[in-house]
């Protein structure tokens, strides 16, 4: 024992147990530990990551999309996008591969008990955000008001499609969903950025936190619009996405500023990173 | 406080050889003196500042992490009793400095298991080992206060032993190393030491960089510049002992089967931060060049610096290498002094 156990690189194998394909190149991957384990030991938090590992195509970070509240299970949701992405997707029902977490800061969830809340989620980036909005879910009642909104490029390209449609029968969540184009016209919601799903909706910023997930350039355009609706710089938060190596703050890869994306964040509050010229 | 004569140390390095693996100074055939195994032919102690640093012994250049054997990962973690002789007291100050950062959090154990294998001898300076030290600046020399076992400092024709740790006391109990009883020995050290100290100029200009860096101040210029002139080689931190970036890939030998390893990676690289997308929030020269050296001189971290003033220890190094003349002394004296 003694060195492995505290070896911070240690993998552990896990089996594929499910694959949901989502939309083009983006799969949903379940995942089961050996013996039947729960995933309950594994302690993950709303809005970390793993290390996924398959040898000779290296690692990835990934987000843990499902929530601790379900723990038969670890799901993660994949674009296929390089060398190790490729090689998951080559994978079906009974792979085997390793991986290493849990990482990284995730939402603060206990931070968001009793408050009302405004979850953003641009394109892949309502992967991380899921395990957040799922842990809310579950645990409804912890919680204010809940708002969702999510915006893709078009119509085709919305993730957890079936999830998302049956908000429709609850009334305890409030979702405005967007996307960029529609040439189709076969989108019945709002067409256009993200951001204008703001002028839906009114929100009270003083007693709101907002979470957002996505591309670099919808934080930018988001957040302005926060700030002028007058939410406290510490009470926008965001998941920041860098090219990682070790998961664990060595490798130097994620380092913004004084901040390692890896360990200090991947989630972090305005106030945290505006000071660094390349947050975001 | 103990004497060793110069002319019986290589006999003592030499014993110690015995249990250790021992890397000493080494004069090669061409003149030029590198840290190598220790072998009594080229042995010496006319030596100055070593072109590399030690940090390969705590971060080999490539390391295996694992091996791999049919898709089981087995750690690989490195035993072997090692012993650094004569090494300086900027390199020691680096040597401190990646210890902290690689066991904040969470400790990383390949490069714990070579700290704790590691034995470490200084060889205080007593001048300059050549025009770009500036130790004295940083605080990082030139002799250290802690983290070594054994230090020597140069009196002519013996050394003065310091002990800094039990297992450097033991190692200079016995001859050939002798006690240095005379009733000033505090006082001739700490001449020593002074002596030493005023002979390493101060270089002013690092400390109003850091300023300038931790103020608005823009120097975009410098960076736009410098960021011409890089041609990439990577050299600055492969040179420098503070730089402790790597990059994870995996060498398959057989199907499933292999390794993973490590190996030194920098932050001057496009790749460091190319995200798979082809989207890079560092996308010039000039970002990546100010990102090492605001590593250095603004996002250190205080904890990690071991009383030093910042994630520079001042060994000059990327000064004397630079084959464009971007070393940390040009980038302080070009923000310092406003040139572009
Ligand atoms: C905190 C975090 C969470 C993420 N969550 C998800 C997710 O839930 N789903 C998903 O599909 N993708 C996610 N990504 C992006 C994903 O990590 C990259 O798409 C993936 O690393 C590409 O690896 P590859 O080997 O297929 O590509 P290659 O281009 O072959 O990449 C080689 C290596 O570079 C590094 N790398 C490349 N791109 C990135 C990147 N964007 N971020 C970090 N490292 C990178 C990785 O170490 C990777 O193994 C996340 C990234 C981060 C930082
Ligand atoms: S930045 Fe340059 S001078 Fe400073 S420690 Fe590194 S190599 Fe030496
Ligand atoms: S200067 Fe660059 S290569 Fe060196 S430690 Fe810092 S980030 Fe890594
Ligand atoms: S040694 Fe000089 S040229 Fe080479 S990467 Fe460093 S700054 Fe650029
Ligand atoms: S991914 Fe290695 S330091 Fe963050």
């Amino acid at each position: 024992m003694g060195e492995h156990a505290q070896n911070i690189y240690t993998l552990r194998p896990v089996t594929i147990s499910r694959t949901l394909p989502q939309i083009a190149d983006h799969r949903l991957f379940q995942l089961r530990l050996d013996n039947g384990c729960s995933w309950d030991e594994f302690g993950h938090q709303p809005g970390q990551f793993i290390e996924a590992s398959i040898f000779g195509k290296g690692e990835a970070p990934i987000s843990i999309s499902s929530p601790p509240t379900r723990c038969d299970t670890l799901e993660i949701c994949v674009r296929r996008a390089g060398k190790l992405t490729n090689a998951l997707f080559e994978m079906g029902k009974g792979s085997r591969l390793h991986i290493r977490g849990p990482y990284g800061r995730g939402f603060p969830v206990d931070k968001l008990k009793g408050h009302k809340l405004l979850l953003v989620a641009g394109g892949l980036g309502l992967a991380p955000l899921r395990s957040l909005l799922l842990y809310v879910l579950d645990r409804r009642k912890e919680f204010d008001e809940l708002i969702l909104m999510y915006g893709t490029n078009n119509p085709d390209n919305v993730l957890f499609k079936y999830e998302l449609l049956s908000f429709f029968d609850r009334d305890d969540i409030k979702y405005l969903y967007s996307v960029d184009r529609d040439d189709a016209g076969i989108w019945k919601q709002y067409v256009g950025v993200v951001t204008g799903l703001f002028d839906r909706t009114s929100l009270s910023p003083a007693d709101t936190y907002a979470v957002l997930c996505g591309p670099p350039v919808m934080y930018r355009f988001v957040v302005d619009r926060l700030l002028k609706l007058g939410f406290a710089k510490d009470h926008i938060y965001m998941s920041l996405e860098r090219m990682m190596k070790c998961g664990v703050g060595k490798c130097g890869h994620c380092a913004i500023g004084d901040k390692y994306c890896c360990t200090d964040g991947p989630v972090f509050n305005l106030t945290e990173v505006e000071h660094i010229k390349e947050a975001i | 406080m103990k004497l060793i004569a110069k002319k019986d140390v290589a006999a003592v390095v030499g014993t110690w050889s015995k249990t250790y693996s021992v890397l000493s100074p080494c004069m090669h055939a061409s003149g030029d003196c590198v840290f190598d195994s220790f072998d009594a032919e080229t042995f010496t102690l006319e030596y100055r500042k070593p072109p590399m640093p030690p940090k390969s012994s705590f971060l080999p250049q490539n390391e295996t992490m694992f091996s791999v054997e049919n898709g089981t990962f087995t750690p690989v973690i490195h035993h072997e009793k090692t012993l650094l002789f004569g090494i300086r007291a900027c390199d020691l100050m680096g040597i401190l400095q990646a210890r902290s950062f690689y066991s904040r959090d969470m400790d990383d154990v390949y490069h714990r298991s070579h700290a704790e294998d590691t034995l470490i001898v200084v060889h205080a300076c007593s001048w300059p080992q050549n025009e770009t030290c500036f130790c004295t600046t940083v605080h990082s020399g030139p002799y250290a206060h802690e983290g070594f076992d054994i230090q020597l400092f140069d009196m002519g024709t013996d050394f003065l032993a310091e002990a800094g740790s039990d297992a450097g006391r033991a190692m200079i109990a016995t001859e050939p190393f002798r006690d240095f009883d005379v009733e000033d020995a505090a006082e001739r050290l700490s001449r020593v030491k002074h002596m030493a100290h005023n002979s390493i100029p101060i270089v002013s200009e690092v400390a109003e960089a850091m300023d300038i860096l931790k103020g608005t101040g823009t120097n975009e210029g410098v960076w736009e510049h410098l960021g011409r002139k890089c041609i990439t080689c990577g050299g600055c931190v492969y040179v420098c002992p503070t730089c402790t970036c790597f990059n994870v890939v995996d060498r398959v030998t057989a199907d499933a089967s292999g390794e993973r390893m490590r190996t030194w990676d920098t932050c001057l690289y496009a790749g460091f931060t190319r995200e798979a997308s082809g989207h890079n929030p560092r996308s010039s020269q000039a970002s990546r060049l100010r990102r090492r050296h605001e590593h250095k001189l603004l996002h250190y971290s205080q904890t990690d610096n071991r009383g030093a003033l910042c994630g520079c220890v001042g060994c000059g190094r990327c000064s004397d290498y630079c084959p464009v003349h971007i070393g940390t002394l040009e980038v302080v004296k070009a923000i310092a002094e406003h040139i572009y």
